[in-house]
Parts: C-alpha cells; sequence; structure tokens
C-alpha cells in the first residue's frame, strides 16, 4: 500500500514544532472584550442575590449577563440539557456558572470577578454514593438519585458458583481523576461578515458546539460557525460545553469580539472528571481454570449533571468480565448523582474503571490456581466465535490471544 | 508605568508596562509572538518556558521589568526563515508531537540542555526536561528526538 | 529493601458510541481546477492524529501522490458532522466515510479517463463529460441498545484488544513504586500510521501509570482542593520508563483497510498490570487506586 501502513509525518506538525500553531487564545480581534464568569462557592443551594449592579459600575465592566438575558436555552447538555449555561437560582456542585462579566480589558475582568458577591441558600448536599442512595437522601437529578441502571445477566449465576473450584469475593475502589490536558480552555466569539456568529475553540465535536450554540442564541444553526482551532489534548474534556456560549453570549449582546480564557484552577473545577467507581466482583474458577461464573456490582459517582454519566457506566458493565469467555454472569452498574464536580468522558469511558477489579481477581484465583496469571488469561480469553457477557458474538478481528501470545514470546512464557 | 528594553530573538523591544506585567504577557500581549504557551500559571507545567540570558526560565514566573536588558529566545527564535532548527527537525522525523501545546517549550528546554551539554546521556535528557509536562506522549518520542538532535547537531559540527 | 515484580493485564474495548446511538460520520471529496484534491471531514485532531490518518485514507483510495490531496477539517460551514472525536471512533467511523467519498471520486476520476496522468486535465476532462466533480461519502456504525433488564444485545462494533506486562521496583520501607519497562501489545486491526499508533500507546501507558500510582481529585463536600499542577501530580519524563509498543495486526473487515481504534485502549491495561506487578513485588495487593506511597506502605505493614 503506498499510503496506509506507512508513517507519513503529520501534516499538523510544522505549526506545532514553529510556534505557529493557532490555539484559540492566540487569537486577538481589534476592540476585543474579555469574558469571564463567576461560579458558585456552595455545593447545592439556592441563589438569593448577587451584586450585580455594584458590578456594572466597576472600571472597564461593559456587561454583566445573568441566565435572563440570555436569547435561547439557558442549559446545555449531551444527552440530559442540564447543566445551567448560567444558573437560573439552584446551584448544585461547586463550578456552577452565576454571571457572565464582559470587560474591556483581562485586569478589569480579574477585579470585577472578585468583587462579585452571591447570597445564598445553603442546602444539605451528597457527597457520597452511599448517602445518595439513601431513602431520605436529597434528591440531587430528576425525580431520582439513579441516573441510570443497568443489569448484564447469562446463564445461571448460582448454578456458575456451583462448578467453581475458588471463588474470590473483593471490594475495588478507582479514583476520581482529571484530564489535565495541557491547553486550558479558551474561546473567542465574534461575527463574521456574512453575519454568522463565529465561535473559536479547541473541541472534540465541532458541530454539537454548533447545535448548542445555536440553541443559547436562539438562532438556526446556519447563523452559527464553529471553528476548531488547534486542540492543545482533550481526552474527553472537551466534549461538554464549557467556554462556547458564554464567549457567544457576549458577542450577541455586545456585537463585538469576545474572548473567554480558563486559569488552569478554572478548568480544573469546570469540566468533568473521570468517575470514581465502586466495584463489588465475585468470580469463580473452575478446577480446570475456566473462569465459570461473575457477580459485579459497579457504583459510579455521576455527579451533579448527567454529562455522559448513563453511557459510562454502561460502557464498565459491558467490559466487567475482561476479554474473557465467562458463561454466567450477574452484573449491574449504577450511575448515582451526588453534589460532587460531574463526571463524564475520560479516556477510555468506564472500560478504564473496571479492569483494576477484573484483572486484579484473575491473579488472585490464577494463583489459587497455581497457574501462570498470563496463561490464565490465554485460556480464558475470547476468539473468533465467543460471545460476550451480552451474548454478543465476536464474528472478526479478535487479537486478544495473539496480543497475550506476543507477550508470552518477549516473556519467554510458555503459554 | 515604567520602561523596559528587551532583547527578544535578536531584535531590541522597548515598551511602557505596568511593572507587575509578567514576561509570556509581555511577549504574547505586547509582542504578539503566540508561540509562547501558558499551562498553569505557576511554574508547574513548563508550556511558557523561554530561554532568557542563556538560561530556561518559566515566563509565568517573570516579572518583564525584572528581565530588563535581558536576551530572550522564544520558540520564534528558533528556526531561521524555513531553515528548521535540528531538534525540531528531530522531533518531526520521530513523531515526538501530538497535540504540541507543551512542545515549544519542550524544544526551548532542550536547546538549554545540549548548548550546555550536548553529550548529556538519557538520564540526564530526562532530567532537563522534567519540568515540561506532556500529557500526550508519553515522553518516550521526546527524549528519542533529543538524542537524534544530538546527533544533528554533533554532526552539523563536524561539517563546519 | 527494593524488589522488583512483573504484572500483566489484558482488556477489550468496544469503540464507537454503541448501544445503537447514532454513529454517523460524513465526507465530502472534490476535485478543484488546479488538480488538487480537497476532503472536507469533521475530524476533530485532538493530536492523536486523526488529521493524518483521514490524509493517509484519502490518498491510498484515490491512488494519486499526497501533494495533490488536503483536508479541510476546521470550520462547521464547510463540512458535515462526523460526530465526536471520542469513542476512539474517528479512524474506524470517520475513515469509512472518507474511504467513502474517496471511492466514489476515484470511480468518477476513473470514468473521465482510465488513466490518470495530470489532474488538472483529468478535472476538465470530468466537466466536460459531466461527470460529478464532488461527491458525498457516509458511514454509519451497526450496533444494537441492549436491554436494561438482562444486558443482551450487540452493544459496541468493533472490539480493540491489548495486554501489557510491566515491570516494577517497590520500595518496601517507603511504599515507593517505580515503573521499569512497560511492554504494551494491541490489535487495533491494520495500523494506518505506526509512529502515531506508536505515540497513543506509549502516551496511553504513560496516563495509566498515572492513574495507578499518582492522580487523585481531591473533593471535600463538592470542593475540588488541587486545582493545579503543583498538586494535581501528572507523570514527569522521569516517571515513565522506555515503554515498547507492538501491534498484532488483526484485520476488521469493515473497517477502512481493516482498521480499528486505538486512542482510548491504549491506555487500559497499565493500571492493573501495575498493581498486580506490586504483588508480585512485595506481596501486597492494593484495592484502592492510586496505589500511592503511603497506601503501599500501610499495606506492606499490614501483611508483616
Amino acid at each position: 500500500m503506498q499510503a496506509v501502513g506507512v508513517n507519513y509525518t503529520r501534516p499538523d506538525v510544522y505549526g506545532k514544532i514553529s510556534g505557529k500553531a493557532v490555539y484559540p487564545d492566540d487569537i486577538e480581534f481589534e476592540g476585543m472584550l474579555y469574558a469571564g464568569v463567576k461560579r458558585s462557592t456552595i455545593a447545592y443551594g439556592k441563589v438569593l442575590s448577587i451584586n450585580i449592579d455594584e458590578i456594572k459600575q466597576l472600571p472597564g465592566v461593559e456587561y454583566v449577563i445573568d441566565y435572563t438575558m440570555i436569547p435561547g436555552a439557558i442549559s446545555h447538555g449531551v444527552i440530559f440539557k442540564d447543566i445551567p449555561i448560567l444558573v437560573k437560582d439552584i446551584v448544585k456542585r461547586i463550578g456552577d456558572c452565576l454571571i457572565l462579566i464582559v470587560t474591556n480589558d483581562k485586569e478589569s475582568l480579574k477585579n470585577a470577578l472578585k468583587q462579585v458577591k452571591v447570597e445564598y441558600e445553603e442546602y444539605e448536599g451528597v457527597f457520597t454514593v452511599d448517602d445518595a442512595l439513601k431513602e431520605d437522601a436529597p434528591i440531587i437529578g430528576d425525580g431520582s438519585n439513579i441516573l441510570y441502571d443497568i443489569k448484564i445477566k447469562a446463564g445461571n449465576i448460582d448454578e456458575g458458583f456451583k462448578e467453581a473450584l475458588h471463588i474470590t469475593e473483593n471490594l475495588y475502589c478507582s479514583q476520581m481523576t482529571e484530564h489535565a490536558f495541557l491547553q486550558p480552555e479558551a474561546a473567542v466569539a465574534c461575527y463574521d461578515d456574512d453575519g454568522t456568529l463565529k465561535v473559536y475553540v479547541a473541541t472534540q465535536y465541532p458541530h454539537y458546539d454548533r447545535e448548542e450554540v445555536a440553541r443559547c442564541l436562539n438562532v438556526s444553526e446556519d447563523k452559527v460557525k464553529i471553528i476548531n482551532t488547534t486542540i492543545g489534548g482533550a481526552f474527553g474534556a472537551r466534549e461538554d460545553i464549557n467556554p462556547q456560549c458564554h464567549a457567544a453570549i457576549a458577542t450577541y449582546i455586545s456585537k463585538k469580539p469576545v474572548k473567554v480564557l480558563y486559569t488552569r484552577e478554572e478548568s480544573i473545577i469546570s469540566h468533568s472528571k473521570r468517575h470514581p467507581m465502586k466495584m463489588h466482583y465475585k468470580t469463580g474458577v473452575t478446577k480446570d481454570g475456566k473462569l465459570c461464573a461473575l457477580k459485579a456490582r459497579i457504583y459510579g459517582d455521576t455527579g451533579a449533571y448527567a454529562s455522559w454519566g448513563m453511557n459510562v457506566l454502561r460502557k464498565a458493565a459491558v467490559h466487567a468480565t475482561g476479554p474473557y469467555v465467562i458463561p454466567n454472569v450477574d452484573i449491574q452498574a449504577l450511575a448515582v448523582y451526588t453534589n460532587n464536580p460531574y463526571s463524564g468522558a475520560m479516556r477510555g469511558f468506564g472500560a478504564t474503571q473496571v479492569p483494576l477489579a477484573s484483572e486484579s481477581q484473575m491473579d488472585i484465583l490464577a494463583e489459587k490456581l497455581n497457574m501462570h496469571p498470563l496463561k490464565f488469561r490465554y485460556i480464558n480469553s475470547f476468539e473468533v466465535g465467543s460471545n460476550t457477557a451480552t451474548g454478543q458474538k465476536l464474528v472478526s478481528s479478535v487479537g486478544i490471544k495473539k496480543c497475550i501470545e506476543k507477550i508470552a514470546e518477549i516473556a519467554e512464557i510458555k503459554l | 508605568m515604567i520602561e523596559v528594553t528587551l532583547k527578544i530573538n535578536g531584535k531590541m523591544y522597548t515598551r511602557k508596562i505596568n511593572p507587575m506585567l509578567r514576561l509570556i504577557d509581555f511577549i504574547r500581549d505586547e509582542i504578539k509572538l503566540k508561540g509562547t504557551k501558558e499551562g498553569c500559571g505557576e511554574g508547574e507545567c513548563g508550556a511558557c518556558t523561554v530561554i532568557m540570558n542563556g538560561k530556561t526560565v518559566n515566563s509565568c514566573l517573570v516579572l518583564a521589568a525584572s528581565a530588563n536588558g535581558a536576551e530572550i529566545t522564544t520558540i520564534e527564535g528558533l528556526s531561521n526563515g524555513d531553515h528548521l532548527h535540528p531538534i525540531q527537525e528531530a522531533f518531526i522525523e520521530v513523531g515526538a508531537v501530538q497535540c504540541g501545546y507543551c512542545i515549544p517549550g519542550m524544544i526551548l528546554s532542550t536547546k538549554a540542555l545540549l548548548d550546555e551539554n550536548l553529550d548529556a546521556t538519557e538520564a540526564q535528557i530526562k532530567e532537563g526536561i522534567s519540568g515540561n509536562l506532556c500529557r500526550c506522549t508519553g515522553y518516550t518520542k521526546i527524549v528519542e528526538g533529543v538524542k537524534i538532535a544530538q546527533k544533528k547537531i554533533i554532526n552539523s559540527q563536524e561539517g563546519d | 529493601m527494593k524488589k522488583r515484580g512483573v504484572g500483566f493485564a489484558s482488556i477489550f474495548y468496544g469503540t464507537g458510541y454503541g448501544n445503537g446511538f447514532p454513529d454517523e460520520s460524513r465526507a465530502t471529496a472534490e476535485i478543484k481546477e488546479d488538480g488538487s484534491i480537497i476532503i472536507y471531514v469533521g475530524v476533530s485532531d485532538v493530536g492523536s492524529g486523526g488529521l493524518s490518518i483521514m490524509w493517509q485514507i484519502a490518498i491510498e483510495t484515490l491512488g494519486v501522490n499526497k501533494e495533490f490531496v488536503k483536508i479541510k477539517h476546521n470550520n462547521t460551514s464547510m463540512m458535515h458532522d462526523s460526530g465526536t472525536a471520542a469513542a476512539s471512533r474517528q479512524t474506524y467511523n470517520t475513515g469509512n466515510a472518507v474511504l467513502d467519498a474517496c471511492s466514489k471520486l476515484k470511480k468518477n476520476m476513473m470514468l473521465a479517463s482510465e488513466e490518470v496522468t495530470n489532474l488538472k486535465v483529468l478535472y476538465k476532462q470530468m466537466v466536460t463529460k459531466r461527470i460529478e466533480t464532488r461527491v458525498e461519502g457516509y458511514f454509519k456504525a451497526t450496533t444494537k441498545e441492549v436491554n436494561l433488564e438482562t444486558g443482551q444485545g450487540n452493544p459496541y462494533w468493533p472490539y480493540t484488544f491489548g495486554a501489557q506486562m510491566v515491570t516494577v521496583e517497590v520500595d518496601d520501607e517507603t511504599g515507593k513504586v517505580d515503573i521499569l519497562d512497560i511492554v504494551s501489545v494491541n490489535d487495533a486491526g491494520k495500523i494506518v500510521n505506526p509512529v502515531l499508533a506508536a505515540g497513543q500507546a506509549i502516551g496511553g501507558c504513560a496516563m495509566g501509570i498515572g492513574y495507578a500510582i499518582m492522580e487523585e481529585v481531591f473533593v471535600n463536600k463538592g470542593e475540588i482542593k488541587n486545582r493545579n499542577f503543583s498538586n494535581y501530580i501528572i507523570p514527569t519524563s522521569k516517571d515513565v520508563p522506555n515503554i515498547k509498543s507492538y501491534f498484532v495486526e488483526d484485520i476488521e473487515g469493515t473497517g477502512p483497510y481493516g482498521a480499528k481504534g486505538l486512542g482510548e485502549p491504549v491506555m487500559i491495561p497499565t493500571a492493573p498490570a501495575i498493581i498486580n506487578a506490586i504483588y508480585d513485588a512485595v506481596g501486597v495487593r492494593i484495592y484502592d487506586l492510586p496505589a500511592t506511597c503511603d497506601k503501599v506502605l500501610l499495606a506492606i505493614k499490614n501483611n508483616a
């Protein structure tokens, strides 16, 4: 082949090694304004008042925008539109956006944001999955604290464990983590010559951003252009909307180019996180070293907003077995609302968390069997024609045995 | 406001500035050289690395006023027109670049390291770039790129 | 005393949105009067090389010199929706849309002239013969929604696979874990650009090291305590060993030239392999990530 399988030099590299690649913060326009949001400092409660009139009088302040000034939808979200662009009254997490301040220079913006005073009526929040599932827990979600509940059942779990020579049962916990891409979020909005509103942003999905920006401005999508600049890493954190709508609203109201730029602190506070998960695993293996049963209960702290919580916990459930044939399974995965930072997409998306449990169980069982852990994996791994826990038949390109063979070859392990 | 003069990439720039203005803001906002990146604002990530009087500094931690009279090299000062610096060539060759945001700082840290110790060992290379965070590459190909750059520079010096 | 251990982990990973969620990609291929061929496609290159992958698939399919092919990918008014740069779906899904568009354009080019020598001339021939110079490509992944009570169904396709072997050194007096060596083997079908793919694999291991032994967002009553790199610690060049990456190419017939996605799965085996390696080294099992020095040391003390 001429081009596939060949090490072509990536076409974007020249800009990147010379400093010429344009990330959103590198964009400037004549007469550009600066905008930023004041974020909530409490995790759950009602906003009673904000000193907007005082802020308007501060030097350099051009506009102070609250939710009433948003021309269209006041919230956004990849599946459920539950994240406030600007809060109407209830805040559900630290970092919710309260008001948008537009100034004519960076320093005035910093100063104005410091002067914002917010009075809240603070509510008792929930901060653990266990608390959120209690009967008398405050309801953070839409009618329930359970955002998503999926079960995967195959075979007969009781019979499966009866076949087992060894069973191991353990609780595993994974932590919340941060994407930590190097380029903090930034966006620049302006009107194009043809009258469309243009937003320069580094995003994972420009067409989705266009839809959200058009929704919040109450204009048709053809009146909005998203220019996807060079992107300084993403790893899932640039899927939910961050500065896009704020920059667009500020330009819509001011009619001028506007830049929104996050500090590292604001970047970490604002965007989604990797779901922390609790994983109860009970796994059984027969005397021949074949996995025969898995019971798993997986709880993901999805935080204050839905984001991709359903999809992440589904992915955790589907991948709970690891790449192995297990004829009898009983898996349940729940995404649970709390007042923590919201969890969403991060590299591996639920399938990154569960292998802590499934692969630890594999080693524990291999030791009980007195079998090499790589061999134990090998004899249980999928091949063409295998069924996954969801009953899906793997019809092609099942390379797991080849991967293990390669490791065995390098490590000189007999499979 | 105070007046400062900095020599950046061989050119003198005199500006009246707020004494609290950071060097990175001087470079990006006053001189409009946008290749220097800000990643954290507190000297932890190294994206804003520039070379000041031969040594790397985090330009987010240096006040422009304190750099008065200093000689600064930014990523824009590295290549000569279309002629790339050997470090840049090496980074392209090995595939050391992904999102690219850390790369200007990474290249300048490499330059300062190799200017001082062209024969740096792998451990010294890893030490030399340890102040520059990269979330994409896992550093392996960057280290490989630095080694190739060493060879390129040595070869070009032998050719002189 | 410093003790060495080796750990293994293997994983599978369903790529694409999955679960019957409309997973569509679109691309437009156009030959221009100046003889250049432009591919308009909504690929976001987050650093992973998606732009290069689309370019290479286009060049392969068109069978023309790479200098003539350009990708336009950054303006929503110029290209159709190709979905997210997420779910490790760009190479497979959007790559298939580029393949579709370029196959159609190639067909049209062949209609105008069996032998393509000069693209400017060919463009004129296509216009004269009223053959379309601009064509649309499309791809939709086939997955099915699973039943919420039984989970039965075909939630993802295709699956990518991987296995890793990690060697660690654990200081049993301090609990400090050093990663000495990682071997990463992945099956992502045909590899479109080996250097870029290795870059993903190695970068994934580095992120996996952070996940295994370093990183945690500390939250107290909903408040993130560590908000910068001074206290949210990610791996530096000194924390990441030399990583060896291999690909076994188990060709996926529905993928563009047999390719599957790989951006995410490459990071997944690292953390569990490290946890297993720690056990191999010092005989303690860590059940809570990350395996920080204090956790490892406590486990060693409790085990004594």
